[in-house]
């Protein structure tokens, strides 16, 4: 038997449900694992996973951006017991959706979510240990925090990821250390729309059109990452009318996936015959482009920016409005 | 001229070999004087200039980046400068979401033989760079008391490490782990 835990950190709870997309193939691989720690799942406390000794569980898989110091204190303690600590959907690799709160500081997020001169502390007649625990300056992926041996991309991870993540670890036969569970090329390869025009006259946003259900998104003025982001998930959004928002994470080539995706956009941007007279309209069409942070990083803020929330001495006032 | 001091703005020029970088070659031969602060780096076209470089220039520590290409209508490749252009355009406006100043990063147009605007374009330059001060991603001056130490670039390591000014062999080493992917 395999032992295996899950472990949750600033996360939705959509990494753990994932795993009943494997369907039938979920009872094999249980079959084959001894569960020892999954708070969504089995009633172990953290005294049982302290008292694991070093390396006494097999495999751990972690989902969520570490965001609280309660967070550090887990995945240190998981990486301590773990063999191999994977780093399980885009939180965790990348930072993720939630780590989009990265542009406005720590004070002024809980100012927005909680009122102001909100402070975390212990409830009435309780111990100061029973305060909720402090969130960190910025959300960081888990890799910023422990040493992390694999990764299983995705928003949630696609079950054919997840799959081969079991295959691996459950016969032993494992890639080298470090492999992301997701295809080298682009998503575009499996993509089935087709492309024809490569050029971009006006920016849509997808709940303003219908799309063609053939053509490829881009063409139709829908900004899809695909061409940035690797395969392994079929292309399942641009499959069902939808753009891909790049969360299996950037191909091994594409780098900084914001920079090579604006890059690409800023390309295929045309307004008419390319020439001085098109200057206006041309940056006019490329400030239409919606919330670029949240379309460029939808996943991955914190892994290519980390410093976007900690501030500095003499920068512009940030988007809430707080001097850094 | 004297060689730039420790607090002077460092610069990468990115300059197109046909325009700009012959531009720039000029002002030398002919012996115009700009502020040295510029590390020129000649490409082929502004068009090739990726804005991953323009990033990677101001994370490892530049204040500003400068970008020259030939004028509308005169690429050596018909429309390269035009595709700098939208980059640059687009580039700008992320940064300043992200805090950091748009104006350390300049788009020109410099002929092969705008010997003097090219030094004008520079020299301006130098100067708007040295009034935003030190870039998100600077060095402190050698010596100096790292005043940023929690700034941009360490928020990784400084997110689980008690607060308090890294010292500066830490912030060399958290740089050089900014630059590695995050796979």
């Amino acid at each position: 038997m395999v032992k295996l835990a899950v472990y949750w950190t600033g996360a939705c709870g959509g990494c753990d449900v994932s795993f009943l997309e494997l369907g039938p193939a979920l009872l094999d691989v249980l079959a084959k694992v001894e569960v020892v720690f999954w708070p969504a799942l089995v009633d172990a406390k953290v005294e049982d996973l302290e008292a694991l000794p070093r390396n006494g569980i097999d495999l751990t898989l972690v989902n969520g951006t570490v965001r609280t110091e309660h967070n550090v204190e887990m995945v240190r303690t998981l990486r301590d017991r773990s063999r191999l600590l994977v780093s399980f959907g885009a939180c965790a690799h990348m930072g993720g959706v939630p780590g989009l709160a990265n542009l406005i500081s720590r004070e002024a997020l809980l100012a927005e979510v909680y009122g102001a001169g909100f402070r975390p502390r212990p409830p009435a007649g309780g111990a100061p240990e029973d305060a909720p625990t402090a969130l960190l300056p910025a959300a960081v992926p888990l890799s910023a925090v422990v040493a992390v041996d694999y990764t299983v991309p995705g928003c949630p991870p696609p079950p054919a990821l997840i799959g081969d993540l079991f295959d691996a670890a459950l016969s032993g036969d494992l890639p080298p250390r470090g492999h992301v569970f997701a295809h080298e090329k682009a998503l575009c390869e499996e993509c089935p729309r087709t492309r024809e025009e490569r050029v971009i006259s006006r920016f849509v946003r997808p709940h303003e059109v219908l799309p063609d259900p053939e053509r490829c998104l881009l063409d139709q003025g829908i900004v899809c990452v695909g061409p940035v982001t690797r395969g392994g998930c079929e292309a399942a959004c641009p499959r069902a009318g939808m753009p891909c928002t790049g969360c299996l994470g950037p191909t091994p080539n594409a780098g900084d996936p914001g920079l090579a995706m604006l890059s690409a956009l800023a390309s295929l941007v045309r307004t008419g015959e390319e020439g001085e007279a098109a200057f206006a309209t041309e940056d006019e069409l490329l400030d239409a482009l919606a919330d670029p942070l949240g379309t460029l990083y939808r996943y991955s803020l914190p892994a290519y920016w980390p410093g976007a929330a900690v501030g500095r001495p003499g920068a512009p006032p940030r988007r809430d409005g707080s001097q850094p | 001229m004297d060689e730039p001091g420790p607090s002077d703005p460092r610069i990468v020029a990115f300059l197109c070999r046909w325009c700009a970088g012959s531009g720039a070659d000029l002002a030398g031969t002919s012996r115009m004087q700009y502020p040295p602060n510029a590390i020129p780096i000649r490409v082929n076209c502004s068009g090739r200039v990726e804005p991953e470089w323009v990033v990677e220039a101001l994370k490892a520590g530049a204040d500003g980046v400068f970008i020259g290409g030939c004028h509308p209508g005169d690429c050596h490749y018909v429309s390269g400068n035009y595709k700098a252009r939208r980059r640059i355009h687009l580039l700008r406006r992320v940064l300043a979401e992200l805090g950091i100043e748009p104006q350390r990063v300049a788009l020109e147009w410099v002929s092969a033989t705008e010997a003097a605007r090219f030094t004008r374009l520079m020299t301006d330059f130098v100067a708007q760079v040295r009034a935003l001060g030190p870039g998100p991603y600077a060095r402190p001056p050698a010596g100096a008391e790292p005043e940023l130490a929690t700034a941009g670039p360490s928020a990784t390591a400084t997110a689980t490490a008690s607060s308090g000014a890294a010292r500066p062999a830490e912030r060399a080493a958290e740089r050089a782990a900014d630059r590695r992917a995050p796979w």
